[in-house]
């Protein structure tokens, strides 16, 4: 009797820790990373008596998450992906809109304008109106050429600050799954899997998967570790290696730019890591900025030096729009009261190619006196169009790349690459974002909570709890009965 | 079977609901711009199409501009021409009927006074001007290109404008083509613009006329005709001649100067020929530039334009998408079976 009785607590406790579980679950339906749990039941050892065995009822084994570590592998490599391409696309669409012409005036525009002003030029070259057309044009040449630069600069920056902060939060990631490593261990010595501890860590993990690629494992000891790709172990049990940023000077920099971020691990600041990572927001922002930034401002540097090269050659040849005097020989004589009368620069000659984009500017000697632009081949030939006609006609001249384009073709070529990049971006995004939510339904329809499967659960423990309670209500009664025999 | 979870469910539901409402609001951006491309990264080989041809159509601008400029000129020119070969029509019948010894010297002197005001003409035709500049003065457009003796001060310094892509003309005439009967230069050619400039290494370069614009090929080649002239007939040395031999009462000197007013009206005559086929060639270009402006025009509305019926078909029906996906989703959330454990 006293069997029944204790196989009616048996089944009493085990299906109130099974409602408890339930509920737990229904609590954390909306626990954002929460894996299921589920109670392992089993009967307890029967023992025999008399010839019989006898059951003695049931007893909880263990309390188990619905979790599998090969969808979560494959979710954290899908966030890494689709995060790349994201933060990709968002960053190249900040660059295609310096070069979106569509609906207003870029410099493709604004290059035409200044050669067909020297085609107006050419047709009255005497006339100083529309020289100071020309030197407008011009400048606005220069301006849009430094706005570009300028632009695509400070994109490098916001990127640079965007690392800083990102190496912040991985910092921190870092730290609390350290910590969780430190607290499951402590708790996992004396008991069995800490469920909710793991469903964080995996958390954090994804999170940490976000920003790189990376590979968690567990090591013989039971350790829980995590390496980024291509760099090291960041997390190895309870120790950790954190990661931090260096400002680097131009000749040091992965870009060739002065103050640019570089990323180190801590205490290691001599031995910069920041090309070693694949995959994530992190590698994404550090590829956009070496890779197709710099490649931008070098195409940029290298179109501004050419222009402005193959323009003051020909402005070279040419003699001044004013009266020049003649020296016995009928030679002109080479300056007058402003200055020199030929060989004139119209833009500021650079002396390199890099920067040559941001520093771009129109000649002092143009900027001082109209007169200076120069229209004429020979001296005192106010009708003389012929260095107008040749700066002109370099627009379609294919000078640049050993001759196989001209100006205005490159950077058309520049504006369609970045169009394509841009585009291949945001085709990936959406492509990566497709299979990111596929696994993420695979994870959530193995270790999600679903409510009517939990409420037929408890529906069906709570019965189960009630029959219990009948077997201990019907043993009492035995007790009563035999009880009641006595006198 | 497959486990639904409340989590999946309500994923699912999310990632359709911001599908269609993503789709929803690009076709909106091109609703309100009735544009095709928004961004070069729509459709980046059409966005480049569409620039290029942006550029091509302002340099048909600039080149319909200096079509209408080189007109002005041309035309102008041979206006004075043809004033140049009345004159010298004039001159010539004076000198034809002063040829015979039927005149006196009377009459000769006062005939005179006639050619002294022709050449007096001539002499303000050679100095004309359009605007400030002396189209007559070759480069030195601001120096007056004649003086009273009919001595030359410009140049020999020819205009060339491009009017259409790679197409250059001359527009002006020298005073030595004119007046004098040019002995160097004889047939002009035109070239390349960067040919002085030895940066550029144009000269082993073929211009391909047929890279870009269809004007170019279109337009007639300019005929350079050969002018050449064994003497110098200058038109003021002629007609301050004849006014001499009228003077002088000198017949035979009248008689020599009549075959020089021969040569040189035929010259004139030339050179208006010349002048002619340019004009001819400027307006051809002219009007095929003008033809291509069109074809360009339609050409960048297909890249860039949105075909307004197909848009808004399209925004309809996305709308009704998204309207469908509430409904169901409606159907979907609001359900659980503890609604029917009552």
């Amino acid at each position: 009797m006293s069997d029944l009785l204790s196989i009616g607590v048996s089944g009493l406790n085990v299906s109130k820790k099974a409602l408890e579980t339930t509920g737990h679950n229904m609590a954390n339906a909306n626990t954002e990373g929460y894996s299921r749990q589920k109670v392992v039941q089993t009967s307890n050892t029967p023992i025999s008596k008399g010839g019989l065995v006898h059951g003695t009822g049931a007893r909880i084994v263990n309390i188990n998450r619905v979790h599998d570590e090969f969808i979560e592998k494959r979710l954290n490599a899908s966030i890494s992906e689709h995060e790349y391409f994201q933060e990709r696309s968002l960053q190249l669409e900040q660059v295609e809109n310096i070069f979106n012409e569509i609906d207003n005036e870029g410099l493709n525009k604004i290059l035409n304008r200044f050669y067909n002003s020297f085609r107006d030029l050419a047709n009255q070259p005497e006339n100083e109106t529309i020289r100071s057309v020309v030197r407008d044009n011009a400048s606005l040449v220069t301006k849009d050429f430094r706005r570009i630069r300028n632009t695509i600069d400070a994109i490098s920056k916001n990127v640079d600050k965007k690392l800083e902060m990102d190496v912040t939060s991985i910092n921190s990631h870092i730290d609390h799954i350290t910590s969780l490593n430190k607290k499951i261990a402590i708790l996992e010595v004396v008991d069995a899997e800490t469920g909710d501890l793991r469903d964080q860590r995996d958390l954090a993990t994804r999170d940490l998967s976000k920003f790189f690629k990376i590979h968690s494992y567990v090591d013989s000891n039971g350790g829980y570790n995590i390496s980024a790709r291509g760099v090291g172990t960041l997390i190895s049990g309870g120790e950790n290696q954190k990661l931090a940023v260096i400002t680097s000077s131009k000749k040091e920099s992965s870009n060739n730019m002065a103050g640019s971020t570089e990323v180190v691990f801590e205490n290691r600041p001599n031995t910069p890591i920041t090309g070693n990572f694949s995959n994530g927001s992190f590698t994404s922002l550090l590829k956009v900025r070496n890779e197709d930034i710099q490649s931008l401002q070098k195409g940029m540097d290298d179109l501004a030096y050419d222009f402005v090269k193959t323009t003051n050659a020909v402005h070279r040849r040419g003699y001044v729009n004013r009266k020049i005097a003649m020296d016995e020989n009928g030679i002109p004589v080479h300056s007058d009261s402003k200055g020199p009368v030929t060989g004139i620069n119209f833009f500021k000659d650079p002396l390199q190619r890099d920067g040559a984009a941001s520093l771009i500017d129109l000649s002092d000697s143009i900027k001082d006196d109209v007169s200076n632009i120069v229209t004429a081949l020979s001296p005192n030939s106010p009708g003389d169009n012929r260095i107008a006609i040749g700066i002109s006609k370099i627009q379609h001249e294919k000078i640049l790349d050993d001759g196989s384009t001209t100006i205005e073709e490159k950077f058309l070529s520049m504006v369609g690459e970045i169009g394509i990049k841009t585009g291949k971006a945001s085709l990936d995004t959406e492509q990566s974002e497709g299979i990111l939510a596929q696994t993420n339904s695979l994870r959530e329809r193995l270790s999600g909570v679903s409510i009517d499967e939990e409420t037929a659960n408890m529906v069906r423990y709570q019965q189960a709890y009630d029959a219990s309670a009948k077997v201990i209500k019907s043993a009492d009664e035995m007790f009563k009965t035999v009880l009641g025999l006595l006198p | 079977m497959t486990r639904v979870s409340e989590n999946s469910s309500s994923a699912s539901l999310q990632f359709s609901l911001n599908k269609a409402k993503s789709k929803l609001e690009n076709l909106q951006l091109k609703g309100a711009s009735l544009k095709r491309i928004t961004r070069p990264s729509d459709d980046p080989v059409s966005n480049i199409e569409a620039l290029n041809i942006g550029a091509i159509t302002s340099d048909n601008k600039q080149f319909l501009r200096n079509c209408s400029f080189s007109l002005l000129q041309l035309n102008a020119t041979e206006k004075s021409v043809e004033q140049l070969t009345e004159i010298m029509n004039k001159a010539k019948e004076i000198a034809i009927a002063q040829s015979s010894d039927f005149y006196d010297s009377n009459i000769r002197k006062n005939v005179a006074n006639e050619i002294k005001q022709l050449r007096n003409q001539a002499l303000s035709i050679a100095n004309k001007r359009v605007g400030s500049r002396y189209i007559f003065a070759g480069h030195s457009t601001l120096t007056k290109p004649f003086t009273i003796d009919g001595e030359y001060k410009g140049d020999d310094g020819k205009m060339n404008l491009e009017i259409s892509k790679d197409f250059f003309v001359p527009i002006n005439l020298t005073g030595t083509e004119i007046f004098f009967g040019s002995e160097k230069d004889k047939s002009y050619k035109i070239e390349h613009p960067l040919e002085k400039i030895p940066e550029f290494d144009v000269k082993n370069k073929d211009v391909d006329k047929n890279s870009r614009g269809l004007a170019s090929k279109e337009a007639p080649e300019v005929k350079t005709q050969e002018l050449n002239f064994t003497e110098r007939e200058n038109i003021f040395t002629l007609l301050s001649g004849l006014s001499a031999g009228l003077e002088n009462n000198d017949s035979g000197l009248i008689q020599d100067l009549l075959n020089k007013f021969d040569t040189a009206t035929s010259r004139l005559i030339t050179l208006r020929t010349r002048i002619g086929s340019i004009y001819n060639s400027v307006e051809s270009s002219q009007s095929s530039i003008e033809a291509e402006n069109i074809d360009h025009a339609e050409r960048k509305s297909y890249l860039v334009d949105a075909d307004i019926a197909e848009l808004f078909t399209d925004i309809t029906r996305q709308k009704n998408i998204l309207e469908t996906t509430y409904q169901s989703s409606q159907q979907m959330m609001n359900k659980s079976l503890l609604n029917f454990l009552r």
